[in-house]
């Protein structure tokens, strides 16, 4: 805000310009936009607060006192949803960066018979959809014995963010300055010492994306859990919610405080990594072309 | 070159494991569902083969086929309104002569993101709560109770209050990607167009829409893809009903093999989505290679 002061200012040196028109106008429009889009939320967070009697009197403007004891009832019903998210996500995140940075290295700086085939393969299911995998994935998970365990939840998110990560990890590196590497080579540094200690620091900002996407992954994926997972405590937080419903129907306050509970992690990740999470999608349109 | 350079065999090695995940939960559960499309399959028993009568079936399922026509109306609505109000908050986004309220106001429009897709269903969907719900409450005030409804209850409305979860849908790719295109375009060309007298309106025209073209290919793609895999929405907010007004192909092909437990059939149904995806972005990206030599880059 540190550019608040000079406004005033400004204003009395030039009145109305039709540039300044033209700020106010597009930024009035835009206020507008971003009200009917944030709508949904500024209701979740005023509900949280509500009591039943305070939702039932008035359910769409706010009422005091708020009731902060929302979150505590909601708490102690998303805990576990939010833990197993968690897990799965930090298993999926961890290992798709490993296999994206690894496969990406080889395959961005290294000339050899089968790579594009290689790539081609790896790429080509970008086209596959989830949704079409669903069945036979579902009766191979069963055969293996995995269906209602944590691997049940995790190798579906790791296969997919796998091919994410191996496609935009091999973009990037390719692009890093081809100098870097021939330095290293001169000085005789082995292909691991190449990967760890050159690769990997410079493909910083790209495996923050891919984390930032695997997160975004999990807390979005909500067929599979519904369809394979039985056990409360290993529901994430998709079809968590759903069943917390369940417990609190007629409860919108606690429901609501769930809601956010729920949403709490991708949101500070979300703001913490935003830059990486823009930069991906630029990385993404380069890929494209 | 190469013939200086000795093969890497490492390289071999290190692409194992990615290659292994890939191959085994990616590629092998698809090419079991083609086999196992042509058979009466039942998983953890023989599945007798059966030829093409899973695929005469799915022929002659009207309830298949109807799904396929809700998907239509909402791809039109994913490529028409889910475009157009995006392009025209970008396009005002870049109108801002401040660099600190664009980052401002990008920020605020792209918040909902950041939110579960299914806590974002949940939370419309008591909007729309014919007894709760704001949308109604919201009409009473106005004095219009006769436009109250079941929004979601109803078969004439269901479909729609669907599609507009999550209105004005800015949060999303074609917002992103739009809004990082118009920011790429190099400040030099507004300023060659500005000085030929030429106003916003024909800027756009002129500059914005040629350049932002070549992203049509890509948000395309992500648009079938989109559509194609829509069904968790109505799956918890509609259940596919009422009277079947709002089931999709995702809806059909999970009842098929969790309610009706015709594993072979459903494995039928995937392939057809499979093979109209592919067929879908083959041709996205055959248009597009037509098209790109005469482009820019």
């Amino acid at each position: 805000m540190a550019g608040a002061p000079t406004l005033p200012s400004r204003v009395r040196a030039r009145p109305i310009t039709p540039r300044r028109l033209m700020d106010l106008a597009a930024a009035a429009v835009l206020s507008c936009l971003a009200f009917v889009g944030l709508f949904p939320y500024l209701y979740m967070l005023e509900t949280a607060v509500k009591s039943d009697s305070q939702f039932n009197s008035n359910e769409a403007t706010p009422t005091w006192p708020l009731r902060f004891g929302n979150f505590a009832t909601a708490w102690r019903e998303v805990a576990p949803y939010l833990l197993s998210s968690i897990v799965v996500a930090a298993c999926a995140m961890f290992g798709c960066i490993l296999l994206g940075s690894v496969s990406g290295f080889v395959l961005a700086r290294y000339r050899f018979p089968g790579r594009n085939l290689f790539f081609g393969l790896i790429a080509l299911l970008l086209l596959v959809p989830n949704m079409a995998s669903l069945i036979p994935l579902f009766v191979l998970m069963r055969d293996l014995g995995l269906l209602n365990s944590y691997p049940d939840l995790i190798i579906p998110q790791l296969t997919t963010q796998t091919v994410f990560s191996v496609v935009l990890m091999k973009t990037y590196i390719e692009h890093l300055p081809e100098e870097l590497f021939d330095a290293a080579q001169i000085d005789g540094a082995s292909p691991a010492r190449t990967y760890w200690s050159i690769t990997l620091p410079l493909a910083r900002p790209i495996i923050g994306t891919v984390a930032l996407f695997s997160v975004i992954s999990v807390w979005s994926d909500y067929f599979w859990p519904e369809l394979t997972i039985v056990t409360n405590s290993l529901r994430t937080v998709p079809v968590g919610v759903q069943f917390f419903q369940g417990e609190l129907t007629t409860s919108y306050g606690p429901l609501f405080a769930g809601y956010l509970i729920a949403s709490l992690p991708l949101l500070i990740l979300f703001v913490a990594l935003a830059r990486n999470f823009l930069a991906g999608i630029e990385g993404g349109l380069a890929a494209d072309r | 070159m190469s013939g200086r350079r000795r093969i890497p065999w490492g390289v071999y090695l290190a692409l194992v494991p990615a290659l292994g995940l890939l191959g085994f939960f990616g590629y092998y559960p698809d090419i079991s569902g083609l086999v196992h499309s042509l058979t009466n399959w039942e998983p953890g028993f023989s599945s007798p083969f059966v030829g093409l009568a899973n695929y005469r079936a799915m022929w002659h399922d009207s309830l298949w086929w109807e799904s396929f026509v809700h998907l239509g109306i909402i791809f039109v609505v994913a490529v028409t309104a889910m475009w157009v109000i995006p392009l025209a908050a970008a396009e005002l986004l870049i109108t801002l002569s401040r660099p600190r309220w664009r980052l401002f106001f990008r920020y605020l429009l792209i918040v909902p993101l950041a939110f579960s897709p299914v806590i974002q269903v949940l939370t419309w969907q008591l909007i729309y709560d014919p007894n709760v719900g704001v949308l109604n409450g919201f009409l009473g005030q106005l004095g219009l109770e006769a436009l109250e409804k079941n929004w979601l209850g109803d078969p004439n409305t269901a479909l729609w209050a669907l599609i507009l979860i999550n209105f004005p849908w800015i949060a999303g790719l074609p917002f992103l990607i739009f809004s990082i295109g118009l920011q790429n375009i190099p400040g030099e060309i507004f300023d060659a167009a500005a000085i030929d007298g030429a106003g916003r309106w024909k800027r756009f025209l002129a500059i914005d829409l040629p350049l932002l073209l070549r992203q049509v290919k890509l948000l395309f793609f992500l648009s079938v893809v989109f559509v194609l895999q829509y069904g968790f929405a109505p799956y918890i907010a509609t259940q596919g009903g009422p009277d079947n007004a709002t089931t999709v192909p995702v809806l059909r092909i999970v009842g098929v093999a969790f309610d009706a437990g015709e594993w072979g059939y459903a494995a039928a149904l995937s392939t057809t989505l499979l093979v109209i995806m592919m067929l879908m972005s083959g041709l996205t990206l055959l248009a597009g290679r037509r098209r790109a030599p005469g482009g820019a880059r």
